[in-house]
């Protein structure tokens, strides 16, 4: 085994055959271990000596642990390959041939084997050609190499260490100094100490602890009468912590039967959301010996605790008022009859929803419009239809003419404006009503300012009256007082949004310009006034100067339909999130009231001539009619009273009632459903 | 945070960011730890607030600043500082295996006082009375804990809160200040009258309890802390007031044999404990001694003894002063009605426990209402053979041996009893018997809308044991020594009565009447509507149809005139109303659901 080494290190020199100091440090490392120190320093001086001497000093230096020198002396070279087809296997220290030995058939081997005890002990050496049988202490020594012991038994490894200095009983310390002094005395600072403490326990100020530990009951009179008086500054803002809830009668022990919750109903409660679910089940113990010890007391006494000091506390005012006193003090109906309350008349005929009614101002006809393509006339107090109007398309607003000696009728369709002569009156007004309803030339009243025009007056053949035909859909349209101008309104015009026409000469202009997307224009029922309401606004002109006045904001999302209360000086606007708004004028551009009375849009809003009356109609199928008294003192609020829920028409795609408007001189309303019913409510 | 009159730059002078301050701002200026923080709160009653504007962000525990200052300048607080520095010390001791010192600086551990805290929490006794409830619902709690050696509190506290919740009821029980008690199934409600003050606490059924480990006891124990010191504080006024001195003596016989109560209640009725016959005397005025039956037959002799002996007395001996003083004590107690009516309820009733009865809720009731209580057991005040025993409290299915002379009940009875303020018939109480219904007395049924059947039935025995009792103390008021007067008093006394009764009555129907139609007011019943629901009732069945034909109309009429206000109410008036519509509908629907459940129960039942 050593031997190999030595052999690899010996050939390394061969190999590279260079007499440099650092190979021969290298071989002095090797060497050393081999006690060879003189042969050594021969070596590193006879750089030339070739690996022979050096093989000769190996063997001395093994010749303990091996008897047998090698014989062979090739060096480390790959035997097998080289010296296959050889008959020696290398040459002995003189340079003579090493015969090969003869090879055994296995079978002879294994056989001899077989029969030798001592073959596990035998190893084949190769290099030497020769079988080679290990002493027990070789295999011992194997043994201890294998398990990492120093090979030989005797060698001791952890051997004690001999100190190489004695300086036991040497009898010479380190410092030769006399104690000092003061290792002999009393301390004079303690001294001083304890004749404080002393001092200070004989006056008391001291208490030894025996007397401290006897203080259990030092309960004394804390609260004197006169703290009552005087010591009554308690924190600012200290709120109590409320106090827990009293028990009911379901957290009895024996609480009565129908306290208790059935199986199904505990059931369901697993359902419920975390949170409502209820804390506590009662449940029934026959007696008292039975009930159970509560397991969360514990833990409810801290979540208390808990509350305590963790939770903010804020004073609530709880109200507890009775909720008939939110209720407003309205004055009583009674004293603000009459108004309309009840249906006394229906007008049936109209095949489709009724778009829009209107009553002429002698309060004997009632003109409607309907989705179904007709215009009729009705006399008010029968119900019986006078006329009918073929007008061929969805009939979207109809306005008597305010004039009583002009008995005509404006029928808005999609892009035209009908004026039809009713028919109605004497034979002087009649003629006077033919004359005025015809145009000698068709396309006179070409609008100036515009190279396009807006409105093409032209006579209508069918039906004996004017064709006003717009350049887009018209929405709404609206009387002047006076009965001779009338405005309609183009929502998607621009600039000529609103026009105004003027019967007599059959002319149309547009004044104003600048304006959003205006939803409809109304005129003031006596002043030169215009009001034009957009979605949010309500913009209020002046006719004369065509300025403007006011813009009111109505705080509704989109309006729907604005009306003018007799006076002038007070607004409705309805809107279609169902809210209805009054302004004053005088007051302010806010609405003074806003009414959330609809559930759905509200269609119409509209004002009685006469009385102290206006209404709304909605498409959740109702009515309502208000008081309104609108006094003359500017100091005094006008008083709005709501009166009357009228009920009775049906839903018909989501509509209700389109329109609602009052007889001129009667308390009465007429309204108008999507039900293609007109109802005439009287009180 | 700066001192008070240097404000930093950027600091705000005013709003919210001035006002409040956040929890952990607060303890870096206070400069404790999160726990003194706590304790400190705790023991001060400082509470966090909302602030109107979250400054700091909308999950912080906000503090009022004038709060945090209050704590800056507390002298407990230096107070922990100081403990903490001290248990440092120890644990250092400790560590360098220095036994001896460690045990010194034990002994000497900083101590604080909280007597200071409680009167700046409570300036006035009435104000500590107010805020009772919770402290005695917790002393009572930890009273019924485990007093064992190794749990998380310790046996001493236990101890502490035993003794005292045995103090406070024996005071309420000395002045006959309970009102209200009420079984539940997580323990005993009670509720007493103290100065005007309604304090209601809970104690836990007598039953091991369970400690639960989702509890933080370090938080429980700093207030118990509070509490323990407050009840101590608040018993010694009780106690003075009442002339007794305090803390009490006990008979030792008597705490070993875990009847502290009993030997307090003995305390308390005999005072001072000067001499045995001022002692007698007292208890006979307020039948409190029970043990002496002799003492009706010698109260002359002792009176007299009695005058000797405060004659004898110097006149500025303490004993006699409190004496004189009780007397006149007692005299003002008797002025309110209701103390009379508690203090006479079970009066010359005799009372015996059974084993199984849970003794010391009833060992406190009882006296409490004017009984004598006694139990099984060494040191009873009387045997269960004693012949002048009414009621003997009994749980448990059968009872072999019975005593005619007496009633067998279940303790619900005596609960009821005590709410309803009249001895109720021991029939349905009687043992082996499935009670009648609990009822809690907290409950105002009419407000609920909903009275259970057995409150009517209770309302009805009291309505007529008032008829027939009311006159009795006028009664006992009379000369005993003339029988015929007395009887012809009595004779007379009973007719007034009678026709005052019936007077009342008919006062009574007004007043319910009148209640009940405000009550519809509110509920938003109209007048003519009850009235033509009233019509509606007295025409039978026959007139069905045109009972609805006049009701549909009114109501119709009555939902428009709802619509029609509410048109006019502010959104805001709006919103409240129907919030107020809908917690009404909800309490209707529990009441139905309630109704519906008894016509079920008792279908079930009769069929």
């Amino acid at each position: 085994m050593g031997k190999g080494k030595y052999e690899e290190s010996s050939s390394d020199e061969e190999v590279n055959s260079s007499s440099d100091v650092v190979e021969a440090s290298s071989d002095e490392e090797v060497e050393s271990s081999s006690d060879e120190v003189e042969a050594l320093s021969d070596d590193v001086e006879s750089s030339e000596d070739e690996s022979s001497s050096d093989n000769e000093k190996v063997e001395e230096s093994d010749s303990s642990e091996d008897e047998v020198a090698p014989r062979n002396t090739v060096g480390d070279i790959p035997l097998v390959e080289w010296h296959k087809d050889e008959e020696h296997i290398g040459y002995d220290i003189k340079g003579r041939k090493i015969k090969k030995q003869p090879r055994k058939d296995k079978l002879a081997s294994f056989i001899e084997g077989a029969d030798d005890p001592k073959n596990w002990r035998k190893i084949y050496d190769e290099y030497n050609d020769e079988e080679i049988e290990l002493t027990k202490d070789e295999i011992k020594i194997i043994q201890r190499v294998i398990s990492g012991r120093t090979p030989h038994a005797e060698v001791n490894p952890y051997e004690d260490y001999v100190d190489w200095f004695e300086y036991e009983d040497k009898g010479h310390p380190l410092s030769n100094a006399p104690e000092p002094k003061r290792r002999f005395i009393p301390s004079k600072w303690e001294q001083k100490r304890v004749a404080n403490l002393v001092r200070k326990i004989r006056a008391g100020l001291i208490k030894v602890s025996d007397q401290n530990k006897e203080e259990e009951h030092n309960v004394y009179s804390l609260w004197t009468d006169d703290t009552d008086s005087v010591e009554n500054k308690k924190r600012g803002g200290y709120v109590p912590a409320p106090k827990p809830k009293l028990p009911g009668h379901e957290e009895a022990y024996n609480p009565p039967v129908e306290y208790i919750p059935t199986a199904e109903e505990i059931n369901s409660y697993e359902l419920m959301y975390e949170e409502d679910r209820p804390k506590f089940i009662p449940r029934r113990y026959l007696n008292y010996r039975s009930v159970p010890a509560y397991d969360k007391g514990v833990k409810e006494s801290f979540d208390r605790c808990l509350d305590q000091y963790l939770c903010p506390r804020t004073r609530k005012k709880r109200i507890n008022i009775d909720p008939e006193s939110l209720k407003p003090k309205l004055p009583s109906r009674k004293d603000l009859r009459p108004y309309p309350t009840t249906c006394y008349l229906e007008y049936r005929g109209h095949m489709g929803p009724v778009n829009c009614i209107s009553v002429d101002p002698s309060g004997q006809w009632l003109a409607s419009g309907s989705t179904d393509g007709t215009a009729r006339v009705w006399e008010i107090e029968t119900g019986r239809c006078l006329k009918i109007w073929e007008v061929g398309e969805v009939a979207r607003q109809i306005c008597w003419n305010p004039s009583p000696d002009r008995p005509i009728l404006a029928v808005v369709l999609e892009y035209d404006v009908l004026l039809l002569n009713s028919g109605m009156g004497d034979i002087d007004i009649q003629t006077k009503m033919k004359e005025l309803l015809h145009i000698s030339e068709p396309g006179a009243t070409e609008d100036a300012g515009d190279s396009k025009s807006a409105v093409t007056w032209i006579q209508h053949e069918k039906h004996d009256g004017i064709r006003m035909k717009h350049f887009k859909a018209v929405s709404s349209i609206e009387w002047h007082f006076k009965g001779d101008y009338f405005t309609t309104v183009v929502p998607s015009g621009d600039s000529k949004a609103i026009l105004l026409h003027q019967l007599s000469k059959k002319h149309s202009e547009t004044p104003f310009r600048k304006l959003g997307i205006p939803v409809t224009a109304v005129f003031h029922p006596s002043k030169k006034k215009f009001f034009v309401a957009t979605k949010k606004f309500v913009h209020v002109y002046d006719l004369s100067k065509v300025e403007k006045i006011q813009k009111l904001e109505t705080g509704v999302r989109e309006i729907s339909s604005i009306s003018i209360h007799p006076g002038g000086e007070n607004i409705i606007v309805g809107s279609k999130e169902g809210k209805m708004c009054w302004f004053d004028l005088e007051l302010s551009t806010r609405p003074y009231k806003t009414l959330k009375v609809h559930s759905k849009d509200i269609t119409r809003v509209t004002f009685h001539r006469t009385y102290p009356l206006f209404a709304s109609a909605s498409d959740d199928c109702t009515a309502y009619v208000f008081h309104s008294t609108v006094y003359s003192d500017l100091n005094q609020n006008p008083l709005i009273v709501p009166l009357e829920i009228l009920r009775g028409h049906k839903p018909e795609h989501g509509r209700g009632v389109l329109d609602c408007k009052y007889h001129p001189r009667q308390p009465w309303l007429f309204t108008a459903g999507a039900d293609s019913i007109i109802k005439l409510y009287c009180h | 945070m700066p001192p008070k009159h240097y404000r930093a730059p950027g600091k705000k002078k005013e709003g919210n960011a001035a006002k409040y301050i956040t929890r952990t701002k607060a303890t870096k200026y206070l400069q404790v730890s999160l726990n003194t923080f706590r304790k400190l709160c705790i023991l001060k009653g400082i509470f966090p607030r909302v602030p109107k504007k979250k400054f700091e962000g909308n999950h912080k525990t906000y503090y009022s600043l004038k709060d945090i200052t209050f704590l800056a300048h507390e002298p407990l607080l230096e107070k922990l500082r100081h403990k903490r520095a001290h248990e440092k010390k120890v644990k250092k001791a400790k560590a360098r295996k220095n036994k001896e010192l460690a045990e010194r600086l034990l002994n000497r551990m900083p101590t604080y006082k909280l007597d200071r805290l409680i009167l700046e929490r409570y300036p006035t006794f009435v104000d500590a009375l107010r805020d009772l409830d919770d402290c005695l619902t917790m002393v009572h709690l930890f009273a019924s804990l485990p007093a064992v050696e190794g749990e998380r509190i310790q046996v001493k506290r236990i101890h502490n809160c035993r003794r005292l919740s045995h103090e406070w009821q024996a005071f309420i029980s000395r002045t006959h200040s309970l009102r209200k008690t009420f079984i539940s199934v997580k323990g005993i409600y009670y509720q007493a009258e103290v100065q005007g003050q309604k304090i209601t606490w809970l104690t836990p059924h007598a039953l091991q309890q369970v400690l639960t480990d989702d509890v933080d006891f370090n938080i429980m124990l700093t207030f118990l802390e509070f509490y323990e010191t407050l009840l101590g504080f608040v018993n010694f006024k009780l106690y003075n007031s009442i002339n007794v001195k305090y803390p009490p003596i006990l008979d030792p016989r008597l705490e070993a044999l875990a009847a502290e109560l009993y030997a307090l209640f003995r305390y308390v009725a005999t005072g001072s404990t000067r001499k045995p016959a001022e002692n007698q005397s007292i208890s006979s005025t307020e039948e409190k001694k029970d043990s002496d039956e002799k003492m009706d037959t010698c109260v002359n002799e002792s009176d007299l003894q009695l005058a000797q002996l405060q004659h004898q007395l110097p006149s500025n001996e303490p004993g006699a002063l409190m004496q004189l003083l009780e007397d006149s004590n007692n005299d003002d107690d008797d002025v309110d009605q209701d103390t009379i009516e508690c203090k006479t309820l079970f009066k010359n009733l005799k009372f015996f426990l059974s084993r199984e009865v849970p003794r010391e809720a009833l060992l406190f009731i009882i006296p409490a209402f004017g009984g004598v209580v006694s139990w099984e057991g060494e040191g009873t005040p009387f045997e269960e053979t004693d012949e002048d025993i009414a009621y003997q409290i009994v749980d448990r299915p059968t009872q072999g041996h019975k005593f005619l002379s007496r009633h067998y009940v279940q303790p619900q009875w005596v609960f009821d009893c005590v709410n309803a303020r009249i001895i109720l018939p021991a029939d349905a109480y009687m043992v082996g018997m499935v009670p009648p219904p609990h009822l809690s007395p907290f409950v105002d049924d009419e407000a609920e809308g909903y009275m259970p059947e057995y409150a009517e039935t209770i309302k009805q025995l009291q309505a007529t044991a008032k008829k027939n009792v009311m006159p009795l103390p006028d009664l006992d008021n009379q000369d005993l020594a003339d029988p015929q007067n007395l009887i012809a008093d009595g004779v007379m006394d009973r007719t007034q009565a009678n026709e005052a009764a019936e007077e009342r009555r008919k006062l009574q129907l007004l007043e319910k009447q009148y209640h009940d139609e405000l009550k519809m007011e509110m509920s938003g019943i109209t007048y003519s509507a009850t009235l033509s629901n009233k019509k509606s009732e007295n025409s039978g069945s026959e007139e069905m149809q045109h009972k609805d034909e006049v009701v549909v109309p009114v109501s119709t009429e009555k939902n428009d005139e709802d619509d029609r206000a509410k048109l006019y109410m502010s959104r805001k008036k709006r919103g409240l109303y129907e919030a107020i519509e809908i917690s009404n509908q909800r309490k209707k629907d529990k009441v139905a659901l309630l109704k519906e459940r008894k016509r079920k129960a008792s279908a079930s039942k009769s069929g």
